[in-house]
């Protein structure tokens, strides 16, 4: 072997140990700060979404008041009993639907934390979804088939299920069904009348009676016209006041139903004020949504639109998708209690990309 | 001049390698970090879960009952999706109570969490139970 390849095959040896140990070196040198950074920002980001679930805000009914705009923004019940339990209307408020919702300017003020960017969202444990399969169309009544799934991620969700349909001068309770998942239902109503219907299901886990879900399927019965969702109406539960707000002024409201796993009433209506009219939603101890159902005229046209206090699922603030290219952003996810129910809540917050 | 045109090439072709394993090897930390900041979080969940479970009463209630599948069941919708759990559940005297598995899955052989929690029962006897939650992220 030549003298030169021994001297060359020594100096790559020599620059390959020299490269592993430099890369060994930059790696330890960079790897603290790096991770460090990362772990500070989690840290800090999980006190703040803590801060936001376990703190009530100034005033601490900032909630109740439609008025109010927080100074400082926190989510947490006044009167609250133990941790992670949230106030009912602060959660409404959440939900740009909702007439008295805060808007993302608003929060970002009042949680006075300026290089924090965020998203609350508030949803059910599990998904209820209500689908029509089939109509039977029988001599003076009309069957309809309808499936009713309870998942979360594809999986099946064993549910006890509270079943309403509201129509025409009809509020039918169907009673309480067991499900493993999924069941098929089928709901008769009289040809006497048409128009739309609603079908309102309200689901509780059968392992937790504090999980709970609810679903709704507005579909016409014998009418060529398609149901309409907020074509008429602006409902917007809020201090267990129902605001409903008509669209036109040649729109009358016939009932307004709250209705929960355990209980349906009539609201009685409290005040009525330039196309404003405002019902009373009892407080009622159901560890359950409370899902609203207002039916009227506009002019000859019957409808039935529906709402569910609290107002939810509530979303405000940043997309995550959107945002990850422009900061770093963390998710947290937390178990709630609102109104005695448990609900996901998930908090993403991010700051500028560093 | 050719050969120290040579020398050139090669030590920039080092510098290169330097480069390219320097960034795989700083990305390979990252990773790293962010195994680290999951297993943390995982036990704030997991405690989250067992204290929003015990404020009314209802991990007793599950334990007392021996209501191992409604624990389970519970437990499935309350923690995040793609997190795999095992509960065991001790008495005072650190004698194992559930008599079947409270599990999703088997969170060994992946960076777990665990969490230690003291439940008290809610029957007129005094009685308390050592709960013990591992939990690992579904890869």
């Amino acid at each position: 072997m030549p003298a030169i390849s021994i001297d060359t095959f020594f100096a790559c040896s020599l620059m390959v140990l020299l490269v592993l140990s430099a890369m060994a070196s930059t790696a330890s040198f960079l790897y603290q700060p790096i991770s460090s950074f990362g772990d500070e920002a989690f840290i800090r980001y999980r006190e703040i979404a803590k801060y936001i679930l376990l703190n009530t805000g100034e005033p601490a009914d900032w909630g109740k008041n439609s008025q109010t705009v927080p100074e400082e923004f926190g989510l947490a019940d006044f009167e609250a009993a133990g941790p992670y339990t949230l106030d009912v209307d602060k959660v409404s408020r959440l939900n740009g639907e909702n007439l008295h919702a805060l808007s993302y300017a608003q929060i970002y003020t009042s949680l006075k934390i300026p290089d924090v960017c965020f998203r609350i969202e508030i949803k059910p444990l599990f998904e209820t979804v209500v689908n029509l399969t089939a109509i039977y169309e029988g001599e003076g009544e009309t069957t309809y088939e309808f499936t009713v799934e309870n998942t979360r991620s594809g999986v099946s969700v064993p549910a006890e299920l509270r079943i309403y349909v509201v129509a025409e001068n009809l509020l039918q309770n169907l009673g309480v069904q067991s499900s493993s998942g999924e069941i098929r239902l089928n709901v008769t109503i009289s040809n006497d009348f048409n128009g739309p219907a609603l079908l309102v299901v309200l689901a509780k886990s059968k392992y937790n009676t504090k999980i709970v879900s609810f679903g709704a399927y507005a579909f016409t019965h014998i009418s060529r016209n398609p149901a309409v969702k907020d074509g008429f109406l602006r409902l917007s539960p809020l201090n267990h006041t129902l605001t409903v707000v008509l669209n036109n002024p040649d729109i009358t409201l016939s009932e307004v139903y709250a209705l929960t796993f355990n209980h349906s009433l009539t609201l009685e209506q409290k005040t009525s004020q330039n196309q404003h009219v405002t019902f009373t939603i009892p407080k009622l101890l159901d560890a359950s949504p409370t899902v609203l159902v207002a039916t009227g005229w506009n002019s000859t046209q019957f409808f039935v639109e529906w709402t569910v206090y609290p107002h939810i699922p509530a979303a405000i603030g940043i997309s995550p998708t959107e945002s990850l290219s422009l900061a770093d952003v963390y998710a947290y996810t937390y178990i709630v209690t609102i109104n005695s129910a448990l609900y996901r809540c998930t908090l993403w917050l991010g700051g500028p990309k560093r | 001049m050719k050969n120290q045109r040579g020398q050139i090439r090669i030590i920039e072709a080092f510098l290169a390698v330097l480069i390219i394993f320097s960034s795989i090897a700083i990305s390979a930390s990252l990773t790293a970090g962010h195994k680290n900041m999951e297993s943390s979080d995982l036990a704030s969940v997991g405690l989250q879960a067992l204290i929003k479970l015990d404020s009314d009463g209802s991990l007793g209630a599950y334990i007392d009952s021996g209501n191992w599948s409604g624990l389970r069941e519970t437990l499935s919708l309350i923690l995040p999706e793609g997190v795999s759990f095992n509960l065991t559940v001790y008495d005072g005297k650190m004698r194992q109570v559930n008599t079947e598995a409270v599990a999703n899955g088997n969170p060994n052989g992946q960076e777990v969490a665990s969490i230690k929690y003291v439940c008290v029962s809610q029957n007129p006897n005094f009685k308390y139970y050592v709960v013990y939650l591992q939990l690992a992220v579904v890869r």
